[in-house]
């Protein structure tokens, strides 16, 4: 609740720092400022200090595995924010709106991690995305920016139009949007019309978090987006909307997993395959990037597959993860003036603690061991095992991590054994901040406990 | 202090600090600052092993668990250490021989660069700290751990002038035939987990003679195994071909490891599990006869060799060849015993040996030596009695532990002991004929050579001295006892080590009388070889080229060369196939063609990504048709 307000009144008060402000450096440091104050005031409420009493009808509840999410979730941002605020400057002129927009943004992901009716689901999903259609279009004068930003409403709203089609159709059902009254699946045959409903939500969901069939959008978007953007777009909202879906499917639609676990299964192989295979081809880095976000997706999906205690540690981890090590590569990708894997050729002669901190970003998201991307593949694996029925699903994952190698450390080929003119301008500050994240994506690596800890204290 | 036994870690402990220091600040530290600490550490651990012993001699051993090593599931291995009779007679050994020859190392070394000479003294004292490691381990795996380690330290001292490529050949060829052994070493080891389910020797010995854990197949399976992976370590056939080559590395090297200590592993890892040995006929008799094999096999080959340090290497074989048909016998003791004298008169000749190599300049071929005793008076003395001490003449230490190995010989098989007697008479020739040839007589190098001819220094020659005198009298505390009643101090001493096993197997008594006749016909035959070799080399050095029989000889039976046919060169071709064939066209061929698919498919997958916002849509539909077709018609 904490976070949900103050991210809020953020918003707002960045929306008139751009007039009151002339300083770029002021709005940055006040926008860096109150997300360290969310991040403070939601850590405060996980020891259970309350600053504001709201009666919410049990609409949303804040328990502990939300509010540790959400603190996970600010302090990716808190990264993406030291490491990329700057770049924001570039796109366009409205510099403290973009800011704005991303506090909006943050207030969405908090409803979609604590909601309990699936109205509040419904409206923190459109808070997230209406500034994401924006944020997409930022760069007015780029006609791919314009673009990408067009097809990301138009395929949106049709996700849109799922969601909420599915939530009429489990309303008829049930009579309610009641998460807790809702008690789906306790008769043996349950009705068609919520198996009907909860394939549309699980059809929407796919399409936010880009799960296969429903992943065209994002290579499109992703790659049209202003870089910073699409930085956002693939870590922190990917994440936050994970952690939507796996609360949806585990606590609303638990009692019917017999009906959706297949399609999930189904989902999640499909994800991987089209995410790995056409990542291979790609010869664009922001491009390969947007793949493997969906690569990676198929990853999560094994946990929403799962469904257990491995799953729920599993899916923590590898939202850190993945974010932190996504938020690195973008960072850099985004201050690279050549998106190609060719723009990459030498960086390592040049800047070697840049390559390395990207080295060591990449070998996470290919899951090599001492990462912490290995770990969290580690835990998906198993708990995709623990779960018993689908073993195919678990070698299946495997040989696409492997085809996942070939892509990843081409960037790694092209930055120390290829013979190029790399560059990029980085500040001390920047440089400390990468160090940060590489030496956490490692500590995590080895020690995984450090975060998963909170889940039980 | 309660009890001096709880200080036993440190033994270990000061050589692993000494080669900490000496490693990390070889480049920093003084020579004589390296020598210190490398000598010191050892000097240390003989002091506290000393303390040790003495209390082990009042009757108090012990196992100390330090903390659990490997757990996994019901198999708890501890880092433990087991100080009784046997431990603690080997910890004298390795920490007293090996505290000489780090002295004797500050001298004979003294000419490497202080980089170099800072490694020589790191690796000396890993290796001694992986000895230690070996003698004390209470378990198969901290046995196995010091194992590994003597075999690294052996790769890294045998190369350690590594840019001789030839002797880097050398190591390569000894740490190749030792993981051979040790291979097999590991199986055994797996199989008494597999079946016991721990590894420290007294639950294995418990489960051996009590239990029904082990099947007679077991335990002769992994005796079995065991002792391969002696042959290995302890250079017997068909693994010994290493230890000779092994004379690439530095001289104090060849003392401390390829004769007094590390070789030895083998003998102490049978003893330690005596009982296991007792309990299998079968293995016993394979190691007779492997031991008698080798000791006649390399007798023979050391008859021919003219490298000073080659017959000394080969005598080590033979030596050690000697004690495995003491364990083979079932005499324990005697093989612990021909351990310990053995490591005393074979250090000193390999440092001795050295000491003349010093003062020729660099020179190993005795052909070229000759009236050494003029030049180096206590090396030529020193020499002497190390070479009268290995011959086995009365009252030297050889004779007796040589003595009571035939007598045992002699209760098993009147053949195998004459078979031990001939090799014993051979090693008396050998010997002679290298003291012969490079002491007496006149000098046959050049000039240069004559006039550079010097007594070694004191670091050098103390230790000569040292070890000299324990050759002489080290025989006393074993007297047999048909000699002198409770004579032989060293039985009372390991009694409780061997006591379990004399129970499983019968003793072959030899009366009084007939020892006496035994010893008396082999000393006389001896010393008469001694007198017959002594007298033809002083007079005329064979100094020309084997021919004939001598030829087969002098090329060590073509035993390498039959090695590098039947197994090298196959083993060769088999790669050669692997790699030329089976690699390019079978592997690169499943490789390359899954990366095809790979990329195909890419391309292929990547035209549904058409860039029209109607046809994302379109698919999606038709997705979600699917599914709901799939869901509510086909699927129950």
């Amino acid at each position: 609740m904490n976070a949900l307000i103050i991210s809020a009144i953020l918003g707002v008060i960045m929306m008139f720092s751009g007039i009151l402000l002339k300083q770029k450096s002021g709005v940055r440091g006040i926008a860096i400022g109150g997300l360290v104050l969310v991040l403070l005031s939601n850590v405060l409420e996980m020891n259970g200090t309350h600053f504001f009493n709201v009666n919410l009808h049990g609409m949303m509840e804040f328990d502990h595995f939300s509010l540790l999410f959400v603190s996970v979730i600010i302090g990716a941002m808190l990264f993406y924010f030291i490491l990329s605020a700057r770049d924001m400057e570039k796109v366009g002129g409205y510099y403290a709106e973009y800011f704005a927009l991303l506090f909006f943004i943050l207030c969405g992901i908090v409803l979609v991690t604590s909601f309990k009716s699936l109205l509040i689901l419904f409206l923190g999903i459109e808070i997230i995305s209406i500034p994401l259609y924006i944020l997409t279009g930022s760069d007015k004068r780029n006609l791919k920016s314009n673009e990408a930003s067009l097809k990301y409403l138009l395929t949106g709203s049709f996700s849109t139009g799922l969601m909420l089609m599915g939530i009429a159709l489990i309303y008829g059902a049930t009579g309610t949007f009641d998460v807790a009254k809702m008690k789906l699946g306790l008769s043996e045959q349950p009705e068609l019309l919520a198996i009907a409903g909860m394939l549309l939500l699980l059809f929407s969901m796919s399409f936010k978090v880009s799960a296969a069939p429903f992943h065209f959008w994002t290579p499109d978007v992703y790659d049209g987006a202003p870089t910073v953007f699409t930085a956002f777009m693939a870590t922190i909202v990917k994440a936050a909307v994970f952690i939507g879906f796996i609360r949806l499917f585990g606590d609303t639609f638990g009692g019917m997993a017999p009906k959706w676990q297949f399609w999930v299964a189904v989902l999640a192989a499909a994800t991987l395959f089209i995410g790995n295979i056409t990542a291979v081809f790609q010869q664009s880095v922001k491009r390969m990037l947007a793949y493997s976000s969906i690569a990676q997706a198929g990853f999560m999906l094994l946990a929403l597959f799962a469904m257990n205690q491995d799953a729920r540690e599993g899916i923590l981890l590898y939202s850190v993860a993945y974010s932190l090590a996504t938020i690195g590569i973008f960072a850099v990708l985004g201050r690279m003036n050549d998106y190609t894997f060719e723009g990459f050729n030498g960086l390592a002669r040049r800047q070697p603690l840049v390559a390395a901190v990207l080295t060591i970003c990449l070998l996470s998201l290919a899951g090599i061991p001492l990462t912490a991307g290995f770990l969290a593949k580690f835990y998906m694996l198993k708990a995709a095992m623990a779960a018993g029925t689908q073993f195919w699903l678990v070698i299946f994952a495997v040989l696409m991590a492997a085809v996942s190698v070939y892509y990843y450390f081409r960037v790694i080929q092209a930055m120390y054994f290829k013979e190029g003119e790399a560059n990029v301008t980085v500040s001390a500050g920047f440089k400390t901040a990468l160090v940060v994240l590489a030496a956490l994506i490692i500590v995590l690596g080895v020690a995984p406990e450090l975060i998963l800890y909170w889940l039980y204290f | 202090m309660k009890n001096i036994l709880e200080l036993a870690y440190l033994v270990p402990l000061f050589p692993l600090i000494g080669f900490l220091i000496n490693g990390l600040g070889r480049k920093s530290l003084s020579k004589s600052m390296i020598g210190i600490i490398g000598s010191g550490a050892i000097l240390a651990s003989f002091v506290v092993s000393l303390l040790i012993f003495f209390q082990v001699k009042g009757g108090n051993t012990d196992t100390l668990n330090y903390f659990s090593f490997i757990r996994a599931g019901a198999v708890n291995i501890p880092f433990a250490f087991q100080i009784d009779q046997l431990s603690s007679i080997f910890l004298l050994i390795i920490t007293g021989v090996g505290f000489l020859i780090h002295v004797y190392s500050t001298s004979y070394m003294h000419e490497e660069k202080t980089e170099h000479f800072g490694r020589y003294f790191a690796y000396l004292n890993l290796f001694v700290f992986s000895m230690l490691l070996l003698v004390m381990g209470a378990n198969y795996v901290i046995m196995f751990i010091g194992w590994e380690g003597v075999g690294l330290c052996s790769y890294l001292l045998i190369g350690f002038w590594f840019k001789n490529p030839e002797y880097n050949k050398a190591a390569n060829k000894a740490f190749i035939m030792n993981r051979i052994g040790d291979l097999a070493f590991l199986i055994a080891i797996f199989w008494i987990i597999g079946k016991v389910g721990s590894v420290g020797y007294s639950e294995v010995i418990a489960a051996a003679t009590e239990g029904s854990k082990f099947t007679t197949t077991d335990i002769t399976g992994i005796t079995i195994l065991l002792f391969i992976g002696a042959t290995g370590k302890s250079a017997q056939i068909p693994l010994y071909t290493w230890l000779p080559d092994a004379m690439a590395g530095p001289t104090p090297v060849s003392a401390l490891i390829h004769a007094a200590t590390m070789v030895t592993a083998g003998i102490y890892m049978i003893a330690r599990s005596n009982v296991l040995y007792s309990m299998s006929p079968l293995t016993l008799n394979i190691i007779t006869y492997v031991g008698l094999a080798t000791a006649l096999l390399a007798a023979t080959i050391a008859l021919k060799q003219n490298d000073i340090k080659k017959v000394l290497a080969y005598s080590t074989v033979s030596q050690l060849g000697y004690m495995f048909l003491a364990l083979g016998t079932g005499a324990y003791v005697a093989a612990v015993f021909h351990v310990m004298t053995h490591a005393f008169f074979k250090a000193l000749l390999f440092l001795g040996s050295g000491s003349v190599i010093h003062a020729m300049g660099g020179e190993q071929d005795i052909r070229k030596m000759g009236g050494l005793n003029k030049y180096m008076k206590v090396t030529h003395i020193t020499f002497l009695l190390g070479c009268l001490a290995i011959a086995g003449i009365p009252l030297f230490s050889g004779f007796f532990s040589k003595d009571e190995i035939l007598a045992s010989a002699f209760g098993k098989s009147p053949v195998i002991y004459a078979v031990g007697l001939f090799t014993a008479l051979l090693t008396a020739f050998y010997m002679f004929r290298l003291y012969a040839t490079t002491f007496r007589g006149s000098f046959r190098g050049t000039h240069e050579q004559e006039h550079h001819l010097h007594e070694s220094p004191s670091a050098i020659t103390i230790p000569l001295v040292v070890l000299a005198v324990l050759s002489v009298i080290g025989g006393f505390i074993g007297i047999p006892e048909f000699m002198m009643h409770g004579g032989h101090k060293l039985a009372e001493f390991l009694q409780p080590i061997v006591a379990p096993s004399a129970k499983l197997l019968p003793v072959h008594e030899v009366s009084h009388s007939t020892e006496w006749i035994l010893t008396g016909v082999s000393s006389a035959l001896i010393i008469g070889v001694v007198f017959f070799a002594w007298n033809k080399f002083s007079r005329k050095p064979d100094t020309g080229e084997a021919t004939g029989f001598g030829k087969v000889l002098a090329n060590k039976w073509y035993v390498d060369e039959l090695y590098e046919k039947a197994i090298v060169n196959p083993l060769a071709k088999l790669g050669g196939f692997f790699n030329n064939i089976f690699e390019k066209l079978v592997v690169d061929g499943l490789v390359n063609g899954v990366g095809r698919l790979v990329s195909y498919s890419s391309r292929q997958l990547r035209l549904l990504q058409s860039g029209q916002v109607g046809s994302y849509v379109l698919l999606m539909v038709l997705s979600i048709l699917l599914v709901f077709v799939i869901q509510f018609f086909l699927r129950k």
